[in-house]
């Protein structure tokens, strides 16, 4: 349905994306994963035809859009990372205007926002200025001026940055909503793994301007097949028993927790022990020990070296 | 593009005070700088010889009052020669029953003028006394009256006042023209930074990925703000035309036209400025320096005429409130017309033109 095609660009020589192609099949829901800075805003800005692309295509339904940007802008839904509503105003009148502006009149304009209201939750506080939200509210208002038109592609950018777990928690039951029930095409960019864990049946995982690898989270998490992760939970840290297993030969990928270290292991290395003496040499004190298969976030470790979070 | 347009109303109607605040400070700057009175009257000190009668001085008073240059004040003799001794007054006037005598100091322009006048004011009236002594059946003043209303020939005499260059000026008017023009630019300017907001905000670029073309949501933001510059300098205009008998000139088109091409050209450059700055925080810091420095050299706060330095001459020419006020003097002080203040129109117009073009090229350079 939606695909790009060798889509780069670059601001005053530097680039920003380069080559990233990527493909939405209808009613599917696909994640773009990466860290801050991997290029994910420039890469849905261009597919949404907010910015030109310095080469490439972004193609809707097999047709360029990239010189008729009118044709996926009716069925496209942009949720940006930011805020972007008229705070003064209440929130009814935020979505009247933004159902307003995609042609939306009189009686089906109001029953879409009612029906957007009831989906986010927020009936009861329409007609309150939107300043006097909370995050987590405003967020979800955010996410309600793209549904509107009930688009047939949703594009969210970061859709939970900054909210309250409670919220974030509805926001994304709404978002898997809207896809299984009303078989809407997701396309969802994120630093949250356990979000795009949750959400979306493909990963595309991106860095440095770059897709790295994609696939389901099964096809991801199979990079990691002959792996295994060991979760070390310290009393507190010790940079120089870190320092150590990370020069050590036996293991993969060392990295800090918050509650100790994480190493990514050979599958079945018999470690364990040793790590224990090692340990011991350093007079730390473990607290817990947890061996487990790999997650995405450790899928994303391996292929990038640095956590999502960096 | 309507969307938009509304859109801008219903935040305005949501804030008002910003825009509110211009509209009440421009009052407040050509009340208190213009007044509400005619401050171009000279005002002249009467006292009354002994055997003059009250009555009598009342006559004359409503005579003399009826002029609009010079304002007669009924007062002791004592505090009149006081006031002329400790130099509060030039001059003082001295009713007496069929003659005046002016008290002076010196024999300067208001002597002369002032003297003219109660003499031009005596003599008339002497004689039509005269006249109706004689002719006691017939109502000679009504007569006169009926005759001057058809005038078997009219002298027209046009007077420049001013200084020594003999270029026109009307206090009053200077102060309402260049305080409403100046103030009509905060007012434009800070609406526009709406535009600056939203791209800040990032609802511009949620207005961008809508089914809405560029130049609608451009065209929304820039008539909002020309319209409410344009309104703001009509309502004070008749406000001081109709509340403190201001008088702005008779062709109302042509003021018409005037406000709305300045109005052009204030938005226009607005968004040229919105083009140079980075930020929201840089615009509204540039806004008040840009505002005020146009207004000086362009004439708003004084006129250019008496400004010497040729530099400051050649740069009030590259103002728009420079052409704004040229045109307003000109159908308020001569009385022109449409084709007469079409050269500052034009100017006005491209000036908008251009600006509005390099403004609108550099914010999508810089979005691109």
């Amino acid at each position: 349905m939606l695909e790009t095609e060798e889509l780069s660009k670059q601001f005053k020589g530097k680039i920003a994306v380069e080559g990233v192609n990527l493909h939405l099949e209808r009613g599917e829901s696909v994640g773009l994963l990466g860290p801050n800075g991997a290029g994910k805003s420039t890469t849905i800005s261009m597919i949404s035809s907010l910015i030109k692309p310095t080469s490439g295509d972004v193609l809707l339904d097999g047709k360029n859009v990239i010189k008729d940007p009118g044709k996926i802008r009716r069925v496209l839904g942009v949720v940006p990372q930011e805020i972007a509503l008229y705070e003064e105003l209440t929130a009814y009148e935020n979505l009247k205007f933004f159902g307003r502006i995609y042609g939306l009149r009189g009686k089906a304009l109001e029953k879409n926002i009612e029906e957007v209201f009831e989906l986010v939750g927020l009936t009861d506080r329409q007609k309150d200025i939107v300043k006097t939200y909370s995050g987590g509210m405003k967020r979800r208002i955010n996410i309600a001026a793209a549904l509107l038109h009930e688009p047939e592609v949703l594009i969210m950018d970061e859709p939970t940055v900054g909210i309250d777990p409670q919220s974030r928690s509805h926001i994304l039951e709404m978002v898997r909503e809207l896809n299984l029930k009303k078989g809407m095409t997701v396309l969802y960019t994120s630093h949250y793994m356990e979000e795009v864990e949750r959400l979306c049946d493909r990963v595309y995982i991106m860095d440095h301007g770059r897709i790295i690898s994609s696939g389901t989270k099964d096809e991801l998490k199979s990079i990691l097949s002959s792996e295994e992760t060991i979760m070390i939970d310290l009393d507190r840290p010790y940079p120089d028993l870190y320092n150590d297993l990370k020069q050590h030969d036996g293991i993969l990928q060392t990295m800090e927790t918050e509650t100790g270290l994480k190493l990514i292991v050979p599958k079945g290395s018999r470690l364990l022990g040793e790590l224990f003496q090692i340990a011991d040499r350093h007079q730390a004190k473990v607290v817990n020990v947890h061996v487990q298969t790999p997650t995405l976030e450790d899928v994303f470790l391996h292929l990038t070296g640095r956590k999502l979070r960096d | 593009m309507i969307s938009i347009f509304l859109l801008q109303w219903q935040r305005f109607r949501r804030e008002p005070l910003l825009v509110l605040s211009f509209f009440g400070l421009t009052i407040f700057f050509v009340f208190f700088l213009a007044g509400s009175a005619n401050t171009n009257q000279i005002t002249v000190q009467t006292y009354l010889e002994d055997d003059v009668s009250q009555s009598s001085a009342d006559e004359w008073l409503t005579v003399l009052n009826q002029s609009e240059t010079f304002r007669f004040e009924l007062t002791e003799e004592e505090d009149a020669r006081s006031a002329v001794m400790n130099g509060e007054a030039s001059l003082a006037l001295q009713l007496r029953n069929d003659n005046y005598r002016i008290l002076v100091t010196v024999d300067d322009q208001n002597y002369q003028l002032v003297n003219g006048y109660v003499q031009q004011v005596f003599q008339e009236e002497l004689r039509l006394a005269e006249v109706e002594s004689s002719l006691e059946s017939v109502e000679i003043r009504d007569t006169i009256a009926q005759e001057l209303e058809e005038p078997v020939l009219t002298v027209t005499s046009d007077t420049i006042a001013g200084d020594d260059n003999g270029f026109l000026y009307d206090a009053r008017l200077h102060t309402l023209f260049g305080m409403t023009l100046f103030f009509s630019v905060y007012t434009m300017m800070f609406s526009l930074t709406n535009v600056a907001e939203e791209k800040r905000l990032g609802t511009w670029d949620r207005l961008i990925v809508s089914p809405l073309r560029k130049w609608e949501v451009y065209l929304g933001h820039l008539l909002y703000c020309f319209l409410i510059g344009f309104l703001q300098i009509l309502t004070i205009f008749l406000f001081f035309e109709y509340v403190f008998q201001f008088n702005i000139g008779a062709n109302f088109g042509a003021i018409l036209l005037i406000i709305a091409c300045y109005a052009f050209a204030i938005v226009s450059v607005g968004m040229l400025l919105i083009g140079l700055v980075r930020t929201t925080q840089q615009l509204q810091a540039v806004i008040p320096i840009v505002a005020t420095a146009m207004a000086m050299i362009g004439g708003a706060f004084w006129p250019v005429e008496i400004v010497s330095n040729e530099i400051m001459i050649i740069l009030s020419k590259a103002m728009p409130i420079f052409y704004g006020m040229e045109a307003l003097k000109g159908v308020a002080y001569l009385d022109q017309g449409i084709l007469e203040i079409s050269e500052p129109l034009a100017i006005m117009f491209l000036f908008g033109v251009f600006s509005m073009g390099i403004g609108i090229n550099l914010m999508e350079r810089r979005a691109s």
